[in-house]
């Protein structure tokens, strides 16, 4: 659609404002996480460093940072290969399957994914204390995959949807197994989807926050959510190495988001517009 | 699959059937249970006292203000997230240049951790230290430090504001995909028979994509009611419990002072708002299926 030049110029300052709501937070995280602490932050600051250093990354990077860093990637990573492949497998068994019962089943994984954690964390965390589980990686790891099941079972089932069952019938035919078939010409072909899920599980467990409060007590079993926030309590003027430590916390899911985004943003479109 | 394939079937589901049922329906009902419980620091057996729990929270002075703080928290940001996200959807579908960059940049509060962001957020608001009061009084609209999270009447706009930054970008990116989707043909039409860009807005784009704008909403409604990180981080709740919404009361009462009987009631109360949102999301989305099948 063509537009007047003065329409243009609206929308492009629009544009320009949004780029600007969007982006002054991030500038201004990584402008503190550059400051020497020798240059002060307080009214009226410089905007920029006068000498960018990454002294503040060098402290930050701390022994327990470090620890953090480590146990998010371990249950994330376990998180997402362990939803990932039983969400698969559930997915396949719902987009194929032509029991009636099993459309009952889907409306219960529909109706898990709006459960409020927190109502439901205190019966879970007793669980884990019957099982001595608390305060290990198999806590957080078992109570992330059955939060995350329901939406990637969801999605995966979308996408498993619009693949053409001709491919998998002729296969049948040609005499190859349920499981030749599922693994053969299923799972290559829901690649797509399959690391939409996995980027969407990552980003949500790489933030998750309650369960990770709740279940961990000692600092050696802490995640990085956990451990920023008890950042603030420890060191808590020192913005430098807080922002520092931000920028390190979220740079692995924003990088990670950029390569993928294409599949991500199809996987969570896909379920809200159909057709 | 075929009918002697079903095992397979069965074989499939049980593991996600055996974490559901253990781990989201169980605890479910288990809250139920253990709200007729009471507990506490000092006596950590859990005693059974009937209704003895929801009288006390219900008398409380606490329950109305987390209630009312509910409210006010879900509707402002399921409003004003949906309002933003729908408008920067239609910017971005003008065709202008940048329009291809500006769609992915958009989605970056989205990613962002939600820590971070509480974290980013507490210190842009800082009376002495941050960038918005900086900017403020340069700008000549302030003139003392205002602590917008540490006085009552700002702490709950405050927060609002920043769940709106990170939350708008997944709602702009579900109506983009709606206008995406609206029929050309019936726009240009529209042109043709002389509307102009307000006239096509409201009696055709708007009408073509009212099913996702319903489904968006209620699903953000939900989302939102549910929230956890970002009030914890940024206020724990305060100041005097000016922020403090279900998730937040149920962690501290819970987790904070091990009163697992009065965070089971909050829990339970929630669960009832959260049915009757699940049920609206299922009549919203069972009307705009309906619809998409009909048109």
């Amino acid at each position: 659609m063509t537009q007047s030049p003065q329409t243009r110029a609206v929308l492009m300052l629009a544009q320009v404002m949004l780029a600007l709501f969007i982006l002054i937070p991030f500038f201004w995280m990584l402008s503190v996480s550059l400051k020497p602490a020798t240059e002060p932050f307080a009214i009226p600051a410089r905007l920029w460093p006068a000498d960018p250093t990454l002294e503040n990354y060098v402290t930050a990077f701390r022994p327990e940072f470090r620890t953090y860093f480590l146990n998010s990637m371990i249950v994330s990573g376990s998180t997402v290969v362990i939803t990932v492949t039983l969400a698969l497998l559930a997915a396949y068994s719902f987009a194929r399957g032509t029991l009636l019962i099993l459309s009952g089943l889907m409306a219960l994984v529909v109706l898990a994914q709006m459960f409020p954690h927190s109502a439901i964390i205190i019966p879970i965390y007793k669980l884990m204390r019957a099982a001595d589980l608390l305060n290990t990686y198999a806590s957080l790891i078992i109570a992330y995959v059955s939060v995350t099941l329901p939406v990637a079972i969801w999605m995966l089932r979308g996408f498993l949807l619009k693949l053409p069952i001709s491919l998998e019938e002729a296969a049948a035919i040609d005499g190859a197994g349920p499981l030749r078939i599922f693994f053969g010409i299923v799972v290559p072909l829901a690649r797509p989807g399959i690391i939409a899920t996995a980027v969407y599980v990552l980003i949500v467990t790489w933030q998750e926050f309650l369960f990770a409060l709740s279940f961990t007590s000692t600092q050696d079993m802490r995640t990085l959510p956990v451990g920023l926030n008890d950042f603030i309590g420890q060191y808590g003027i020192r913005y430098g190495e807080l922002m520092a430590s931000s920028v390190m916390v979220s740079m692995p899911v924003i990088a990670l988001f950029f390569f993928l985004q294409r599949y991500f943003v199809a996987g969570l479109t896909a379920g809200a517009v159909k057709g | 699959m075929s009918t002697q394939n079903r095992w397979l079937i069965w074989i499939f589901l049980a593991p996600t059937m055996v974490l559901m049922g253990v781990l989201l329906y169980y605890p479910m009902i288990g809250t139920v249970v253990e709200s007729f419980y009471d507990t506490s620091f000092i006596s950590p057996e859990p005693r059974f006292v009937g209704w003895a729990v929801y009288e006390k929270v219900w008398n409380s002075r606490q329950f109305p203000q987390v209630v009312w703080n509910s409210v006010v928290w879900t509707l402002g940001v399921v409003l004003l997230q949906n309002l933003l996200g729908f408008f920067v959807a239609m910017l971005l579908n003008q065709g202008l240049p940048a329009q291809g960059m500006l769609r992915a940049l958009v989605l970056l509060p989205f990613v962002l951790p939600g820590v971070v962001t509480a974290i980013l957020w507490r210190f842009m608001y800082d009376p002495q230290l941050g960038l918005i009061n900086s900017l403020m009084i340069r700008l000549g609209l302030v003139e003392d430090n205002a602590a917008w999270l540490a006085s009552s009447d700002t702490a709950m706009a405050a927060v609002i504001f920043v769940a709106v930054w990170k939350g708008f970008p997944f709602s702009m990116l579900i109506f983009l995909a709606a206008l995406q989707s609206v029929d050309r043909s019936q726009l240009e039409a529209a042109t043709l028979d002389g509307a102009g860009p307000w006239r096509r807005l409201i009696d055709v784009t708007l009408p073509a994509i009212k099913p996702v704008i319903l489904v968006n909403v209620v699903l953000t409604l939900i989302l939102t009611f549910n929230y956890f990180d970002i009030v914890w981080v940024m206020t724990r709740g305060g100041p005097q419990n000016a922020t403090h919404i279900f998730p937040t009361r149920i962690f501290e009462t819970g987790f904070g002072q091990f009163r697992f009987g009065e965070a089971a009631v909050y829990g339970v109360f929630s669960i009832l708002i959260l049915a009757v949102l699940a049920a609206l999301y299922v009549i919203v989305q069972k009307t705009a299926d309906g619809r998409r099948r009909t048109a």
